[in-house]
């Protein structure tokens, strides 16, 4: 194996069992997998599985991947991808099981601050929220001397704050409900100024305030089952609150609940639901959540909806697409059409669905158009099957003008 | 009579964490652990299997932080001796564990360890090459989803502005209805008020 791979066949050696075996090839097998990850970001999805099926062959592979990984977040410029892979692969090991917080909270930072360290440990190795231990964080942080953001910003634990707060049903005692509230604010609204070397560090604490609120108000309205026309009565407030990112990502968690119910499309009778026109004015304002709200929106339209007849299901649909046409509005485009394109090669989605999509697009945007788009777009619109029935006779509708369009613009990709 | 308590102490860990291949340990042993089973771990340690050496370091990160702290000084022996293994994982492990008894976090500067240190300061070089030559497309850390704008630049500072694939001529039909439910919504709301 060592010889395989001191030729530089790393990619030859797929067994991570063997290749685990030895710290040097290991560690080049392991450059292979990040640099795999890196290089191509719109992959990022399966080059990280890829990356922690194999960190997490071991505890041993782990803590070293882990503190590699630690070391090249430090980057100034293109450190966060590495964060953010190793927050993948921490997520990973989780969901198989392993209980890896001890190694986290070693890699972080958290051992200058016991107690805050010992809170959050024990949170997170059990995965559940307790009073006592937010009592614990609570305090800290009020204190005038907190601890550093990055320990809250835990991704783990911002996940199950966002849980405890706009899950509906889930029960709070009223006594610490704000000590949670006030956390998750903190979490997302304070920030450390930039001081020179030396001076003591300046925390900017300016939007602690309305963000706490913002959370209190929808909180109010998620955590009780509320009637159609009392939550169309609160819709003006949700939207205004909905601009700070932690409250669109707790609403994005609610209708995820909310909507994943079996009988949810069954009992609604309004064309869209609410839940799901609050996923527009999400995409509208947050594009960091685009990624998110997409992996809701393909869950839904693929999810079976056996108890519903098959014309309304086909509306229900329909539905779902008019959300994936408002997401690629505002500007989440490659990954929407990559999604649409891959359901129409596969064969599996009724083809009016991929008719449907292909028209509100082209109803909705003009040229100029990018390469990629084009490349990506056009063979969904010269398809016979998909637009035969939306072409008119001269060259005035929506698919020929793209066609005709892109022919005379981009020759040279199509 | 240390001998014999040596030979008790490998069979016990040979039990304890030879019987699987996997390296995850769950730190069952750290219940039967104390002062005196560690030195007399230290004094076997070479002589265990390299999966047994992997899976006692490993077991460290169970010990609750007060028994850490107490037995700091037979931690650090069995670190001290873990390494100079022979085997290049036991001391990579060893050296990325130096600190962790006496402050509770790793060490990330593997620079010790002739052996060890070319392996990572490599991987460290190349990747870190690749992590500047790819800074154009940087992912973002998982938690700045939640931040807002300021909080989001002190982290990441400005983010380039999306490619534009198309101009809209037409706002989506989602726009329209967005219109009509905010006009429901304060009709309700009026109603409410009323009734």
């Amino acid at each position: 194996i060592k010889l395989i791979s001191d030729a530089g066949f790393q990619g030859e050696i797929t067994s991570i069992s063997t290749a685990a075996q030895q710290l040097e090839v290991f560690s080049r097998v392991l450059k292979t997998s990040i640099g795999s990850f890196l290089t191509n970001p719109e992959e990022w999805q399966k080059t990280s599985r890829e990356c922690a099926k194999m960190v997490c062959h071991g505890q041993h592979t782990y803590v070293y991947s882990q503190v590699i990984m630690n070391v090249l977040a430090r980057e100034p410029k293109g450190g966060s991808s590495m964060k953010r892979l190793s927050q993948e692969i921490t997520k990973c090991a989780q969901k198989s099981g392993h209980d890896i917080t001890p190694i986290t909270m070693a890699l972080n930072g958290a051992s200058a601050y016991p107690q805050a360290c010992q809170a959050l440990t024990s949170m997170l190795c059990r995965n559940t929220l307790n009073p006592a231990d937010i009592s614990v964080l609570f305090r800290n942080y009020s204190a005038l001397d907190p601890p550093p953001i990055d320990l809250i910003r835990t991704p783990q634990f911002l996940e199950l704050l966002i849980d405890s707060l706009f899950k509906s049903g889930v029960k709070l005692n009223p006594e610490h409900k704000p000590k949670y509230i006030y956390l998750l604010a903190y979490a997302a609204s304070v920030w450390e100024a930039q001081v020179k070397k030396g001076q003591k560090r300046c925390l900017n604490k300016e939007d602690l305030k309305p963000t706490v609120q913002a959370i209190e108000t929808v909180h109010n309205v998620c955590n009780i089952n509320k009637g159609s026309s009392e939550l169309m009565a609160e819709l003006a407030n949700l939207y205004q609150c909905l601009r700070f990112p932690v409250v669109a990502v707790g609403i994005v968690r609610w209708v995820e609940c909310t909507v994943t119910e079996p009988s949810y499309f069954k009992l609604s009778t309004e064309h869209c639901p609410l839940h799901m026109a609050m996923l527009d004015e999400v995409v509208n304002n947050h594009a960091l959540l685009h990624n998110q709200v997409l992996d809701l929106l393909i869950r839904l339209f693929e999810s079976k909806q056996d108890e519903l007849e098959i014309l309304v299901q086909l509306e229900m649909r329909k539905m779902v697409l008019d959300r994936m046409v408002s997401l690629l509005c505002a500007g989440c485009v490659v990954p929407v059409v990559k999604y649409i394109k891959q359901c129409w090669q596969k064969g599996d989605t009724d083809i009016s669905l991929i008719r449907y999509f292909v028209t509100e697009v082209l109803e909705a945007i003009g040229p100029p158009y990018s390469s990629e788009f084009v490349h990506l777009f056009m063979p969904m619109v010269e398809n016979d099957e998909i637009t035969g029935t939306m072409r008119g006779d001269g060259e005035n509708d929506p698919v020929s003008e793209f066609i005709v369009y892109c022919k005379a613009n981009y020759s040279a990709i199509i | 009579m240390a001998n014999v308590r040596d030979s008790d102490t490998s069979l016990w860990l040979h039990n304890k964490l030879g019987i699987s291949n996997d390296s995850w340990t769950g730190g069952s042993i750290c219940s039967q652990l104390n002062a005196e089973v560690l030195r007399n771990i230290k004094d076997c340690f070479p002589d265990l299997q390299t999966q047994v050496k992997l899976k006692l370091l490993l077991s460290f990160f169970h010990i609750p932080r007060r028994n850490t702290e107490e037995w700091r000084i037979e931690l650090e022996q069995i670190l001290d001796v873990a390494v100079s293994d022979s085997e290049l994982w036991v001391a990579m492990l060893g050296e990325a564990l130096k600190t962790y008894p006496s402050v509770g976090s790793l060490n990330t500067e593997i620079a010790d360890l002739d052996e060890v240190r070319p392996i990572f300061t490599d991987l460290i070089t190349d990747l870190r090459k690749l992590v500047k030559k790819q800074a154009d497309h940087v992912m973002l850390p998982m938690e700045c989803h939640y931040l807002n704008k300021g909080a989001l630049t002190s982290v990441v500072g400005q983010q380039p502005a999306p490619i534009k694939h198309f101009t809209l001529k037409k706002k989506p039909k989602s726009a329209l209805l967005r219109a009509e439910l905010l006009q429901k919504s304060s009709d309700v709301a009026l109603n409410l008020k009323k009734s």
